[in-house]
């Protein structure tokens, strides 16, 4: 399976090209166009009980489309729900990325795909919910950010502070602590920062520039109500 | 040689994702393979040279760190069986650390376990709590509401109920009932209602009360009934319902969390808003078993200390719904069971005997007086 990034910027799409027989997971509604030798299934990864939980408790979507190049090689065009940036990484069997539910767009055959249940302080006030993916396994791994993703490098035991409503994933390696962003309730509060998560390395951490929760309240003002 | 790597090196020099080797283990202390391709060089690191913790984000990792020449080296492994060996292998002088970061790790886990343990049960308490605590929700809510809300709700509604209807102004059945409401309501200590009786002219064979005390009686009802006394026992058991706040009861189950919150915030007119919205719902609210028990045993007590005869009560009841079953609408709000009438025996035979005192009215000529007001409508 190879990969390319098109239009790179907000409206990207992915190329992904397949061998005869691969296979590439993607998040249901993700595929745009494909060639006719492309047959979608629909999968459920992990099992009924595991797309189940996945979709209960996560919200990740129910389904993944599979994607198999059944009928000899070809593409297959890719695209996220919102608009922000595609960025591809290698899996290379030991790292392990925890990925918060709408960051996932697609992966190889040999990425592996679970729900995992954060501690009830995370799960409550790290804004990414009770339940992210953890996707490990080899092979090609494609994320989605809502605005330009943006990659942090730790060094081991290098500290940074990350606004909890950009964070899109973090390798396992790396452990967070969450903290009020100002030394007081009433300034982290109206700094408009409130809950901040303090990631310690060693490990990478992906943010996105935008934060949806705030993108949501700001266009609803513009939103028609009707009545 | 490749191997499938199954550990990540981090330092300086090294990717911030962590170069993937492979480490083996020996007696004298690991060796690291790098991956094809890595930067890292392949090195062996005697146990002596090694410090140990626990790391990784839900702290299950073992964390192994050491000096290359001038730059730090830091090892997380994560394979259990590869973790399991190293402590099989290692050094006494690594028990202790060892033990120490299993330690931490089985700390964390008791926490996760705690805290999903506590979460869950929190979870359960809260539904078993609206599930058998609702009713002690509903008091607390009621006891909150000042008797002026509960009034201006109830004239709202009142007001709603019977702008349709045609109430009875003057006449015999008026004065009836005013004498009636009057001495039972002379009984009721501790009274904070102005209590409102109407007459509504209907066939319908009902009575009803709304919260604040206002309450309505049918001339369906005063026709059936065979004396006085037998209204005056509806009567009481309405009054009852009232003083008891059983409409606010079932008006705050019915409106639930939003009238908890007007009333906690204070929003009057939020509340009466929202009586309004529930309209003649109110009217034709049923009680619940125990309201109508309580209105009941109630009922009956200040029948006594009124001195009207409280037999007349049972037995309007029980001549009701031995007979007219269907047509009765009393006994769609108000179900009549044996066990019902049984209980307000046993509840009559409990209290001090009182030679009732008559009516200054005589039932016959009112009951004539509502069959000619009909006619001449």
């Amino acid at each position: 399976m190879k990969s390319e990034i098109l239009y790179p910027g907000a409206f990207p799409m992915v190329r992904v090209y397949l061998a005869d027989g691969e296979t590439v997971k993607a998040e249901s509604g993700a595929m745009v166009a494909a060639s006719p030798t492309i047959d979608i299934e629909s999968k459920m990864e992990g099992g009924f009980l595991g797309a189940l939980s996945r979709k209960m408790l996560s919200g990740e979507k129910f389904f993944f489309q599979t994607l198999r190049a059944s009928r000899g090689a070809g593409e297959v065009l890719l695209a996220p729900t919102v608009p922000g940036e595609i960025v591809v990484m290698d899996l290379d069997g030991v790292n392990e990325y925890m990925v918060q539910k709408d960051g996932f767009l697609a992966g190889a055959e040999g990425v592996k795909i679970e729900s995992k249940m954060q501690s009830l302080t995370r799960g409550l006030l790290g804004g990414e919910g009770f339940f992210i993916l953890k996707i490990s396994g080899t092979g090609q791994l494609m994320l989605n950010s809502f605005g330009a993703i943006h990659k942090i490098e730790l060094k081991p035991n290098e500290e940074y502070i990350v606004d909890n409503s950009h964070l899109v994933a973090w390798t396992s390696t790396t452990t967070y602590n969450i903290e009020k962003a100002s030394s007081g309730w009433i300034a982290s509060l109206t700094s408009g920062e409130g809950l901040v998560c303090r990631f310690r390395g060693p490990g990478v951490v992906y943010i996105q520039s935008r934060n949806p929760g705030s993108f949501g309240n700001w266009i609803r003002q513009f939103i028609p109500v009707s009545e | 040689m490749n191997l499938t790597p199954n550990a990540l090196c981090f330092g300086d020099d090294l990717p911030a994702t962590g170069a993937p080797c492979r480490v083996t283990l020996s007696v004298d202390g690991l060796r690291l393979i790098p991956s094809e391709g890595s930067p890292l060089i392949e090195e062996s690191v005697a146990f002596a040279a090694l410090s140990v913790a626990a790391g990784g984000l839900d702290h299950d990792q073992l964390v192994l760190s050491w000096m290359t020449g001038a730059s730090a080296r830091t090892l997380y492994l994560k394979d259990p069986t590869l973790i399991v060996a190293f402590r099989r292998m290692a050094p006494p002088e690594l028990t202790a650390p060892l033990e120490r970061a299993a330690e931490h790790v089985r700390r964390v886990r008791h926490s996760h376990r705690l805290f999903g343990g506590s979460a869950v049960g929190i979870v359960v308490g809260l539904g078993l709590l609206l599930w058998f605590g609702s009713d002690l929700i509903v008091e607390w809510t009621v006891a909150r509401i000042p008797i002026e809300w509960e009034q201006k709700l109830g004239e709202a509604v009142y007001q709603d109920a019977l702008s349709k209807e045609t109430v009875l102004k003057e006449g015999p059945a008026v004065s009836a009932v005013q004498e009636m409401t009057q001495r039972l309501t002379d009984k009721i200590l501790h009274n904070p209602y102005k209590f409102q009786v109407s007459v509504v002219q209907s066939p319908v064979v009902n009575a009803f009360a709304l919260p604040g005390g206002y309450v309505v009686v049918f001339t369906g009802l005063m026709k059936k009934a065979e004396s006085g006394e037998e209204v005056a026992g509806v009567l009481s058991h309405e009054l009852n319902h009232v003083l008891q706040r059983h409409g606010l009861e079932r008006m705050v189950k019915m409106l639930g969390l939003a009238a908890v919150v007007s009333i906690v915030v204070g929003d009057q007119q939020g509340l009466i808003g929202l009586a309004r919205e529930l309209g003649l719902n109110l009217v034709t609210l049923k009680f619940g078993r125990e309201q109508e028990t309580e209105a009941d045993v109630t009922g009956i007590r200040l029948l006594s200390a009124a001195r009207i005869a409280p037999e007349g009560m049972i037995g309007f009841f029980e001549r009701l719904s031995e007979k007219d079953k269907e047509r009765v609408e009393l006994f769609s709000t108000h179900p009549m069971s044996a066990a019902r009438a049984e209980r307000l025996r046993a509840e009559l035979a409990e209290l001090p005997k009182r030679s009732p005192e008559p009516f200054t009215f005589e039932w016959k000529s009112i009951q004539e007086s509502l069959a000619k007001s009909e006619l001449n409508k």
